[in-house]
């Protein structure tokens, strides 16, 4: 039996739903909240998730990151090394899909050429009348810049867990190659 | 007078704190003798070690065997407890693909009851430690105990 802990970076940009998903996540789904708040640099919430088909589980300590470019020289301090990433989009916007390859870049020089687990997440898909950015155009992004793909609402409490047990378990699986590797050294 | 290395189970000393642990690759594995066994960390850096000695040991060779190791600290304490430690060592490790890193240390002789191996940063997610090996000049006859 092993407890992992993995720093997850949840960045994107402002109100596409960071927060909601991180406390929905966190509180097992009890409470969507309804009113906007900024995030100011970052909020650090911590959950537990046990991988399927063994004893171990994953701390996520989770870093949801303000959206706002203000915030963002605060951000690259509270940001290092981290151990996985996901970014969040709203699929009713365009720029905020657009601009997941900024964010990305950002944390990417902060791994300094470690692969990390990565996940793209597009919410609000309970919006299907504003819908703009096609599943099949984020999946092929995701797929092409080394990230696992999900999509969610978090208003519709659909698929919310998803993106966490994506990087839990890719974490997992990372360090069951890494105990591998170390086995082989002697 | 022969060569002991401290750092053994054998020779009483113990690992009485790490800040990770994976059942199947315990923090005692660093104090067995054996470089095939290890401790591994288990996720985001800091993370650190503190081994205890069976009695106040001098030490003048200090060596660690690791994998993935980028910066390291290593400190000493001479307290009956383990409190109160001293910097005695901070180095930028190099890391070769698939090789065991193998770091000597050298110094005038230092003593210690207990020494604290802190693991500042690594080249991936997680390290293993295999040995840890303090060598000092020890006289048979003292085998006294606090």
């Amino acid at each position: 039996m092993v407890k992992l802990a993995a720093k997850c970076i949840v960045a994107g940009d402002s109100a596409v739903g960071k927060t909601a998903l991180v406390q929905m996540f966190c509180n097992d789904g009890a409470h969507f909240q309804k009113n906007y708040t900024l995030t100011i640099g970052v909020e650090l919430l911590m959950k537990t998730v046990p991988i399927p088909g063994t004893n171990d589980s994953v701390e996520l300590f989770l870093f949801d990151s303000a959206g706002k470019e203000l915030f963002s020289e605060i951000l690259d301090k509270l940001w290092e090394q981290p151990n996985a990433l996901c970014i969040v989009y709203d699929v009713t916007n365009e720029q905020s899909f657009s601009n997941s390859a900024k964010w990305l870049e950002r944390l990417r020089i902060q791994t300094s050429g470690i692969h990390i687990p990565g996940v793209l997440v597009g919410n609000k898909i309970d919006l299907t009348d504003r819908r703009v950015v096609e599943r099949k155009q984020a999946q092929q992004w995701a797929e092409a810049n080394g990230l696992e793909y999900c999509e969610i609402s978090v208003k519709e409490m659909e698929n919310f867990e998803a993106p966490f047990h994506i990087v839990a378990n890719s974490f997992h699986r990372l360090y069951k190659e890494k105990v591998e590797i170390f086995n082989s050294l002697v | 007078m022969k060569f002991t290395d401290y750092c053994l189970s054998s020779e009483g000393a113990g690992v009485i704190l790490a800040t990770s642990s994976d059942e199947i690759h315990p923090p005692e594995n660093i104090i067995d003798g054996r470089s095939e066994t290890f401790w591994t960390t288990t996720g985001m850096f800091p993370q650190e070690f503190i081994i205890s000695f069976h009695k106040c040991v001098t030490i003048s060779k200090l060596k660690i065997q690791c994998y993935l190791v980028q910066r390291l600290q290593i400190e000493k304490s001479i307290s009956k407890d383990p409190v109160d430690f001293e910097q005695c060592i901070e180095k930028e490790l190099l890391c070769k693909d698939g090789e065991l890193q193998m770091e000597d240390f050298s110094f005038p002789e230092i003593q210690a009851t207990y020494l604290r191996v802190i693991i500042l940063s690594a080249f991936d997610a997680f390290v293993s430690v295999h040995r840890v090996i303090a060598e000092g000049l020890s006289q048979e006859s003292s085998n006294s105990i606090f």
